[in-house]
Order: C-alpha cells, then sequence, then structure tokens
C-alpha cells in the first residue's frame, strides 16, 4: 500500500511547487493511472513514490510517502527498490547492458538474487513480457516497443510488489501500446502488483486501469474508480484532459441513458443498443 | 546496421577465448606497435589485424574501419612529409621539401596508427561489452564503478552518435549546408549545435544514472557477477603469441 | 506538388525500407501518413522532404526531382516538424530562433525583421526568452513558428503531437488547419486516429514499408478488411458505428451518431 499525505515538492531553483499537498492512497492490488497536461507534476509524483525524490531530486519536499511502511525519506533508496520496480522515461538511457540477456541479470546480481534462482527469473520475465525469443539480441538492434519490453522485463525480473511506469507509449504505436497494457493488466491481474502508470493516452486507461488520478498545475484534480472520474469528463476537458470519444457521446445522450457512462466501445455499444430497444 | 564499435554475435574461435585473453592480445599487438620501429613489421602487424578480423568473422567491419582511417592517415602523411627537414631530399620547390626521412616516419605513424586501433576495434566485436567489464571486476579486480563507467561510455558513443545525426539533420531541414565541401565551414556549422547535444546527452547520462541506482547499482559487489570465465586450450595459445608478439616488437 | 514515382529506399544491404511508392500530394491538399511503428511513414516523410534520397524511382516537387534541389532551395519550398522539438532548436533566444531560419535563406534584414515580428505577435512569445526554459509543448509550437516565419508552400510533420498534452496538441494543430485553409499543403504522419478523422482529407496507410491504402479519409477508416492488416484501429465513433451497422446508419463523429440515435428513437416512438 502506497500512503501520500500533504505532499509537497518543489526542486531545488524552481519558483513553484512542483506537486501541492497531495492527498491519495493507493491500495494493494490497484491499478492506477496518472494523467494530466505537461508540467501538471506526474513525473514528480511517480519519482516521490520511488524514492528518487528527494534523494536524488534535491528540493523542498514536505508531507509524507510512506511505500508498503517504509516512509520514502528515511528508507534507503535500494532498500525501495526492492519494492518499487520503476520504468522511467526515456527508455534508451535506461539500458545497462549490451544484451538482452545481460539486461536482465543486472538488477538480479545487484539486488543478490540466488544464483540457482537467476536463470528461472529470467526466462519467467521474459515470458510475461513475451519476448522469449530476443534473449540473445543485442539491445541496439531492437525497435522502440521491444525495448520497452525489455525494460518491463528487467523490472519484472525483480519481482517488484509495486510497478511504476512513466510514459511508457510515448513514442509507441496504437497496436504496440495496446500491447504493452495487457503486460500490466496480466502482472496485475495473475500477480496481484500494483500497477501505477503516467499515460497520456486516456484510451488506454479507460480500459486498462481500475482508478484513475488527475493531476493538473501540482494538484491534484480528481481521483477515484475509472468511471467516476470520467463522469467529470467536462471538468477534465476545461483542464486540458481530453476524454474518449464513446464519453463524449454517453454525456451527449445522457437524457436517454440516466447518466451512464460508457469508457469503451463495447459498453458504448451495449448503451446505445439498450436506448434502442 | 551494425555500428563499427558494436558487437557481432558469432561462435569463432574468437568469440569463444576467455575475454581475458582478448584484452591482453590487443592489448598486446597495440604495445607492439608502439614499441616497433620497423615499417615491414608494422606491416605484417596490420596483415595481422586484419587476419584476425577473418578468423573472428568480422573481416569486412575491419576494412571499413581501415576505408574510414584512410582520410586521416593521408592527411597525418602528408603533414609529416611535409614538416620534417631532415634526411636525404628527394624533391624540392620554393619552401617545399620532401626527404627520405620524412617518407618513412610518415609511414611509420600511419600504419602505427592503424595497427593500434584495429586490434581495439576487433576486441570490441567479437567480446560482448558485459563480458569485458565483467573479467575486469572478477580478475583484474577492478572496482566495479570504473569497469561500468568504461563500458557505459563506450555504450553512450552510438546512442550520441544516433543524437547527433538526427540533430544534424533537423537542422538541414532548415535549410543548414552541410553538404558544403569547405570543411572550415563545415566546422563552423557544427558548433552551434553543440548546445543541443550538450544538453540531451546531460539530460540523458541523468536519467541513466538514476535508472542503474533503481536497480541496485550501488550494491553491485565483485561477487555479485553471476557468470564465471575460464581459459580453454586456444586461450593459452593466444596467450603466448602475445607474449611473443611484444618480444618481436622489442626485436625490430 | 510531390509526386512518388516507383521509389524505393534501402538502408544498406538490408531490405527496402520503402517498396515502390507512387503516389501523388496535389497543392493545398491535407493528407495524413499512418500505420504501425517501423512502417515506413517517417522514411516517406524525410524523401518528401528530400532528406533521403530515393535508392530507385523519384521524388518530385513542382516537376524537379529532390536530388537535383540544394539544401535551401528544399528548405524554402518545405518545412518539416520534428517529433524532437530539441533537435530544431539551436540559439539562445527565441528571437534568434525565429530569424535563424529566415537568415539561412539569405532573406534582407529587415524582411527578416518583419516577419519575426508577425511570428512572434502572432504565437505569443517572449522573444527574450531561452528556447530551452520553455516546456515540451512550448518548444514544439516555437520550432513550428520558425517553420512558418519562413512562409514554405508546403509542412511536413512527423507525429507532431508525440509527448505534448491535449491542449498543447490542439494549438498546434489549430495553427496548422488556419495555415492549411490559407493553402498550405499539409502532410502529417500520426498515430492518433480522432485526429487523423478531425483534421485529415486524405490517408495514406503504410504497412512494411508499402503503401496500403489511399483515399478519402472516412471511406478509409470504413475499410475493415485492410486496416488490420496495417495493425490500424479506426477511431472510437467509426468503430461504435460498425459494431451498430444493423440498427444506425453509418456515423463517424459524436455529433454524428448521436443524431443518428435520436432519430431511430424518435422513429421508433
Amino acid at each position: 500500500m502506497i500512503e501520500i499525505h500533504g505532499l509537497s515538492f518543489r526542486y531545488a531553483g524552481s519558483d513553484r511547487d512542483a506537486l501541492q499537498n497531495i492527498e491519495l492512497t493507493v491500495p494493494d492490488g490497484d491499478f492506477l493511472g496518472i494523467i494530466g497536461p505537461s508540467g501538471a507534476g506526474k513525473t514528480t509524483l511517480i519519482h516521490s513514490v520511488c524514492g528518487l525524490v528527494p534523494h536524488r531530486r534535491g528540493g523542498d519536499f514536505y508531507g509524507s510517502v510512506t511505500v508498503d511502511g517504509m516512509d520514502t525519506v528515511d528508507a534507503e533508496l535500494t532498500d525501495l527498490a526492492r519494492v518499487v520496480g520503476t520504468v522511467l522515461q526515456d527508455v534508451d538511457s535506461q539500458m545497462v547492458a549490451a544484451n538482452v540477456d545481460d539486461e536482465l541479470r543486472f538488477g538480479l546480481e545487484n539486488f543478490g538474487a540466488p544464483k540457482d534462482e537467476i536463470e528461472e527469473r529470467i526466462v519467467e520475465a521474459l515470458r510475461a513480457a513475451g519476448i522469449e525469443d530476443l534473449r540473445d539480441r543485442v539491445i541496439g538492434s531492437l525497435s522502440g516497443g521491444q525495448k520497452q519490453r525489455v525494460a518491463i522485463a528487467a523490472i519484472l525480473a525483480l519481482r517488484p510488489k509495486i510497478l511504476l511506469l512513466d510514459e511508457p507509449t510515448g513514442e509507441l504505436d496504437p497496436a504496440v501500446s495496446e500491447q504493452i497494457f495487457r503486460i500490466l493488466r496480466e502482472m496485475n491481474e495473475r500477480f496481484g502488483m500494483t500497477v501505477i502508470v503516467v499515460e497520456q493516452k486516456i484510451m488506454l486507461l479507460s480500459s486498462y486501469a481500475k482508478t484513475l488520478a488527475v493531476l493538473n498545475d501540482g494538484q491534484l484534480e480528481v481521483a477515484g474508480p475509472v468511471r467516476e472520474v470520467l463522469k467529470e469528463s467536462r471538468r477534465l476537458e476545461e483542464i486540458g484532459v481530453n476524454c474518449p470519444r464513446v464519453v463524449t457521446l454517453s454525456r451527449h445522450i445522457e437524457d436517454l441513458t440516466s447518466g451512464a457512462i460508457a469508457a469503451t466501445v463495447e459498453e458504448a455499444e451495449a448503451m446505445v443498443r439498450e436506448v434502442l430497444r | 546496421m551494425t555500428g563499427f564499435l558494436d558487437y557481432v554475435p558469432g561462435s569463432s574461435v574468437l568469440h569463444r577465448l576467455d575475454p581475458l585473453t582478448k584484452l591482453v592480445l590487443s592489448l598486446c599487438v597495440c604495445i607492439s606497435a608502439f614499441l616497433t620501429d620497423n615499417l615491414i613489421f608494422l606491416l605484417v602487424l596490420v596483415g595481422m589485424d586484419l587476419l584476425l578480423g577473418v578468423l573472428g568473422g568480422v573481416f569486412q567491419k575491419a576494412l571499413r574501419l581501415l576505408s574510414g582511417l584512410l582520410k586521416l592517415s593521408v592527411f597525418l602523411f602528408l603533414l609529416q612529409v611535409l614538416f620534417v627537414r631532415s634526411g636525404a631530399v628527394l624533391f624540392e620547390y620554393g619552401i617545399l621539401k620532401i626527404t627520405l626521412d620524412g617518407l618513412f616516419v610518415g609511414a611509420r605513424l600511419v600504419l602505427r596508427l592503424t595497427a593500434a586501433t584495429l586490434p581495439l576495434q576487433l576486441l570490441l566485436s567479437v567480446t560482448q561489452l558485459s563480458d569485458l567489464s565483467g573479467v575486469l571486476v572478477q580478475r583484474l579486480f577492478v572496482p566495479y564503478k570504473y569497469a561500468f563507467t568504461l563500458t557505459t561510455a563506450i555504450r553512450f558513443i552510438p546512442v550520441f552518435a544516433a543524437e547527433m545525426s538526427g540533430i544534424m539533420e533537423a537542422q538541414t531541414a532548415r535549410g543548414v549546408e552541410f553538404d558544403t565541401k569547405n570543411p572550415v565551414k563545415k566546422i563552423g556549422l557544427l558548433l552551434p549545435l553543440c548546445a543541443p547535444l550538450l544538453i540531451s546527452s546531460v539530460g540523458k547520462i541523468h536519467e541513466s544514472a538514476a535508472a542503474a541506482e533503481l536497480r541496485g547499482f550501488t550494491l553491485r559487489t565483485r561477487a555479485s557477477q553471476s557468470k564465471r570465465y575460464a581459459f580453454i586450450p586456444a586461450d593459452y595459445a593466444f596467450l603466448v603469441f602475445s607474449l611473443l608478439l611484444i618480444a618481436a616488437g622489442i626485436l625490430f | 506538388m510531390i509526386e512518388f514515382q516507383n521509389v524505393f529506399l534501402r538502408y544498406g544491404s538490408g531490405a527496402a525500407a520503402v517498396h515502390d511508392l507512387s503516389f501523388t500530394i496535389p497543392d493545398g491538399a491535407f493528407v495524413a501518413v499512418i500505420g504501425a511503428n517501423g512502417a515506413g511513414k517517417t522514411t516517406a516523410a524525410k524523401l518528401m522532404r528530400g532528406l533521403l534520397k530515393p535508392t530507385d524511382g523519384q521524388v518530385l516537387i513542382d516537376g524537379t526531382a529532390t536530388t537535383a534541389l540544394r539544401t535551401s532551395e528544399l528548405a524554402k519550398r518545405i518545412g518539416f516538424l520534428f517529433q524532437n522539438p530539441d533537435r530544431q532548436l539551436c540559439k539562445p533566444t527565441v528571437r534568434e530562433e525565429l530569424a535563424f531560419g529566415l537568415e539561412l535563406l539569405s532573406v534582407p534584414g529587415d524582411e527578416i525583421q518583419k516577419r519575426v515580428d508577425a511570428v512572434l505577435e502572432d504565437f505569443h512569445f517572449d522573444p527574450e526568452r531561452s528556447p530551452f526554459a520553455l516546456s515540451r509543448g512550448e518548444r514544439q509550437r516555437l520550432a513550428l513558428a520558425s517553420l512558418i516565419a519562413v512562409e514554405p508552400k508546403t509542412l511536413i510533420l512527423d507525429e507532431p503531437t508525440t509527448g505534448l498534452d491535449y491542449r498543447e496538441c490542439m494549438a498546434v494543430l489549430g495553427r496548422v488547419k488556419a495555415l492549411h485553409e490559407a493553402g498550405t499543403t499539409v502532410v502529417m504522419v500520426c498515430h492518433d486516429m480522432e485526429l487523423v478523422l478531425d483534421f485529415a482529407e486524405r490517408v495514406l496507410v503504410f504497412s512494411a514499408g508499402r503503401l496500403l491504402l489511399d483515399g478519402e479519409t472516412r471511406k478509409v477508416f470504413r475499410d475493415t478488411e485492410t486496416l488490420p492488416k496495417a495493425s490500424v484501429l479506426p477511431p472510437q465513433i467509426t468503430r461504435l458505428s460498425q459494431r451498430l451497422a444493423d440498427v444506425l446508419p453509418p456515423a463517424d463523429t459524436v455529433e454524428e451518431m448521436e443524431a443518428a440515435i435520436r432519430e431511430r428513437k424518435g422513429a421508433k416512438a
């Protein structure tokens, strides 16, 4: 469980708060999507959970972030890393090895995974990310989507309880983006891993996440179950967050549906058929 | 498409050698090239580099580097030929003077450069970076931080090169004429691009360091490495050969 | 006008990055280029701009092959907005950044001043700020502004909305739309099908380096047979409309769909 109380953070040298008085609780097994306009504090929030803020990004930190019982300010960065696996935004610069096998081995060796377990955990992580066939490939020869899966597999091999991802589909096409989210859903549903993902593509979050947190200008604008948050679509559009077209459609015909919100095309189909019956 | 420093997967005898042997061999070729003054021996060394390239299945790549070095070699050669004034004069016109010594010095420099550069490329072509840092840490007791810095620097070369060509392309699109034939003008055009390159590089290095730390980099010790390296019979043969090269370098 | 005549491009000795492309983009068009990562969209866009030269066939700009045009000549005719604005920006202030492209094309000093001022006013930039101190979305707008200052006849945008939030995205595309209405030809490589539907008149669908489909935007999105081959998922309302084809007439926008539902409901009541 992650508990964030009264969190405010201002980067050293900045004249405004990147985060302002954030109150947020993420229960175990949640799949949380974080969305908001540029500069809203999404990355800062992710970094506060994995400990990069304030350990490696200096500034004024107020309030508290507790991850699995550990206060992130008191705990060592590496102790947090045993619980929280983080995939940062720029996938190229987080690769440490020249080939896929070594990339996965790196974290396992560092955290002292038993030597006889390493092979099994590498195979398991590659399978979970759907890239068993890439094991012996040179990283420079992989496509963007493949690299992203390697980055995820390298974290999955560490078997974290919580998985953080910062815009994992930023440069990927819609089909590959879906594949990435399917991996995340699998980890969330089958292994009960808590997943927190910053994402601009609201359509993906609407179909895969369980809860949504909307940040705006350093503040938590609204948070809750996906459908509840999507009901606020007008407010979201005001702050610059797009909504899926089916949500807009639901709003346009709310007089016919008693206010139901369809988050996906499948739900919209059922809703319209109901209306026309 | 592989860069000239990238690892080329394979199963040749060079690929199977212990990384330590390959490191020793390539260093010995370099040292030998600097010890000797004999043009013929230097030629033999270059030939041997190419032969090793064939053995490792990376001959094409070695040739590409060789042709890349050609421009620089011609430049260096001319420089030496024009500036060395001692020795028997072969040709004289105004202040222009070409001497036998000049030709020798120029040839020696160029061959030495070639003989010493090729083995390093060869080493990286047939050895994975992680194995290289692995033996440095495990067998040569180099602290992991230094080995990691070295391999990261090598790994980032193609990343920065890609960034640079991306920046050049973007500037070309605005009308900057990089296709100019004038090298001075070209350098003048390239200089202002250092700012965007530096900014993106610093950002990448920052993120890279954070990512490594989140994956337990600071916990790593010499014992962390799970791969073990061992000599095969061919290793001993290549090690003896390396020592012979040094001896030959001193002799000739 | 941009014309592709049996264009091939191979990188090194490998397979063709684009394969036998033939199509024409007339003046004043708004064309979207879509397809999966690695399908050859960006390669095609760079070929249009002459940043890449075809291995075989030719790319003609107003009848002249890109291989025969000088860098500055190409820059004058076609503006290219990259996915990553940071590679484009290199000057210490916004004003110098805007002037740079014009200086490169040897536009006279007073004309530069005039055009830069016009663009500054239009985009509401602070001329003395450093481009690197701006947010990502602002930098993308600045990169676009510096292209607009050159007044090219054609604009090519390579995934202009990557990394931008919805509002920034609309700011950039709103500007592009206005330019198009004023007569500029626009070619946009894009992953967001909702945007493609809203802005593009015509769509080129790429798959594995080949041109798979070429047609009017709404027609292309209704080609349920071919689109999956290019891993393209049509916009939401179009998909919804296809699922409801047995009860409702075709609709592609929220408004059309709403009207169709109300009409049908009214007819029943």
